[in-house]
């Protein structure tokens, strides 16, 4: 469903940060990217969702080509995104956080939200509660929850678990988990936290210097977490 | 007594139509911060369309919607054309519209003239009560200035496109990655704006000398409005033009326009110096 050919994209014309990216992924993939930082993870995602200035290369997307696409064009195409430092709306309620998800998508306007309530039961609760007065564990509820109203294909996830505490982590992991099996949804995810991905991918590519240098299945890495610092080590 | 309530009605006629004048601006310049100083143009184009279709002798309240609609419609071209390009590069906005300000101004002489105008007022006779008389016009102003205000606020808080439009603003990029088209919404907000400032110039028409210097008049306190009312939130606007136009209208009731005008200016200093988010600003914890 995704397939990414010779991506070179930066922010800085001449000065790319992804030099010639590959990447495939068909339906239901779950893939987590890990490398150390300024690899490309988090411009990797971002080139994803036509917001760099920069691009060249080709994103073919449930056979369409996305490079030169504005980022409401791919949201509306299927690609969802949850940025690093989640980028909720603060003044607006839960329910506007989550209605702004599904503005763009005529199919989604009359959906109600109680799919995502069930997943998330803590926003159903607090609903008229304002997205900026909410726990750092509860903003990232929210935003994962913002991007599943629209029904992607492809969730895009950048750093889930930075700035939440570990219990909480796990929490959410779990919950990740049970939103990829029940929506038969494909993720990708940029994470460093090994608990997250180990509990959420099924798959691992280690990005390095701006190109995805290899890949390894998580069973392989629960047999011998030591292949992680192999691959993150200098 | 009738002389209190004369300066109370005054005070609230001149808030009301400063109110009206301000609601165009809080969504151009209080939203998308976009320093317009062709606001006052787009006012002063909204009289003109009063000037122009009085003389075919049309309903007053068609004359209106078509002010409306008209002035929208040019702000939609000017956004299109100059205002997108300029987006957060702030001196060029100030350059860009002021230039199109003396460009619509001088259209303007061209097609009228420099001299005024004549507009008729759709009724005018004098209203008596509580021992005074007032103007049935005026009352009429502060009137569509409560029903503008109130539509304006419902739009933006209880309507999907208002969210839309508030999202946009709070954050572009965010919005656009949920799959809203920022460009069909900045379009449409800058348009919306012009719209309310020309159907501003078209209400105050039949009070003012239509000419073109018209719109300078009001730009200025405005302007001040916002700033004192607090720039990031709308409802500073209702704030801000009751200090500033009933500080004025008052003040110059008792003393001299001359005194009003140096009591608006150091006030507004105060309140800016004092509270620098305005009087609706938030305290950020």
């Amino acid at each position: 469903m995704l397939s990414v050919r010779d991506l070179k994209a930066g922010y800085i014309h001449g000065a790319p940060v992804l030099k010639g990216l590959d990447l495939d992924l068909t339906r239901g993939d779950c893939i987590a990217l890990m490398g150390r930082n300024g690899m490309g993870k988090t411009t990797f995602v971002k080139a994803l969702m036509g917001v760099l200035p920069e691009i060249a290369g080709s994103i073919r997307f449930l056979d369409q080509e996305i490079v030169g696409l504005a980022p409401y064009q791919i949201s509306n195409a299927g690609i969802a995104y949850v940025p690093q430092g989640r980028e909720i709306f603060p003044d607006f309620t839960v329910e506007q956080n989550l209605t702004m998800g599904r503005i763009g998508k005529p199919k989604q306007q009359n959906e109600s939200f109680d799919f995502i309530y069930e997943y998330f039961p803590i926003l159903a609760e607090r609903h008229k509660q304002l997205g900026g007065t909410m726990s750092g564990g509860q903003q990232q509820q929210l935003a994962i929850a913002r991007a599943l109203v629209g029904r992607p294909d492809l969730l895009l996830l950048d750093e889930p678990s930075e700035g939440i505490q570990p219990s909480i982590v796990q929490e959410l992991a779990a919950i990740l988990r049970r939103i990829v099996e029940q929506e038969e949804m494909t993720v990708i995810v940029v994470e460093q936290n090994l608990n997250l991905v180990r509990r959420l991918a099924h798959h691992v590519h280690f990005i390095e210097n701006g190109l995805i240098k290899s890949g390894v299945a998580v069973d392989e890495i629960n047999k011998d977490p030591a292949i992680i610092s192999r691959y993150l080590s200098v | 007594m009738e002389m209190t309530l004369l300066i109370g009605l005054d005070a609230a006629s001149y808030i009301l139509t400063l109110l009206l004048v301000c609601i165009g601006l809080v969504i151009i310049f209080g939203m998308m911060n976009v320093i317009n100083l062709a606001h006052g143009e787009f006012f002063l184009l909204g009289a003109y369309t009063v000037v122009l279709l009085q003389q075919y002798a049309l309903p007053f309240a068609v004359i209106l919607v078509t002010a409306f609609v008209f002035v929208a419609l040019i702000g939609l071209i000017i956004e299109e054309l100059v205002i997108r390009r300029i987006y957060h590069r702030f001196l060029d906005t100030i350059l860009a519209t002021w230039g199109i300000s003396l460009a619509l101004k001088q259209l303007v002489i061209i097609l009228f003239g420099p001299g005024s105008q004549p507009t008729v007022a759709p009724f005018a006779e004098p209203i008596a009560m509580f021992g005074i008389t007032y103007s049935s016009y005026r009352l009429f102003i502060m009137g569509m200035a409560i029903v503008i205000t109130a539509t304006t606020f419902l739009i933006l808080f209880r309507t999907r496109w208002g969210l839309t439009a508030r999202g946009v603003i709070a954050n572009r990029q965010m919005a656009s990655c949920l799959g809203v088209n920022t460009r069909r919404v900045d379009r449409v907000t800058f348009a919306f704006g012009s719209g309310l400032a020309g159907l501003a110039g078209a209400i105050m028409a039949p009070l003012m000398s239509v000419d073109p210097q018209m719109g300078v008049g009001f730009l200025v306190p405005a302007f001040l409005s916002i700033l004192v009312g607090g720039i990031a939130s709308p409802l500073g606007a209702i704030w801000g033009a009751s200090i500033i136009g009933g500080s004025n209208s008052v003040v110059a009731a008792i003393w001299t326009p001359v005194i009003a005008q140096i009591v608006v200016f150091s006030l507004a200093i105060v309140v800016i110096r004092l509270m620098p988010d305005g009087l609706a600003g938030r305290k950020k914890r």
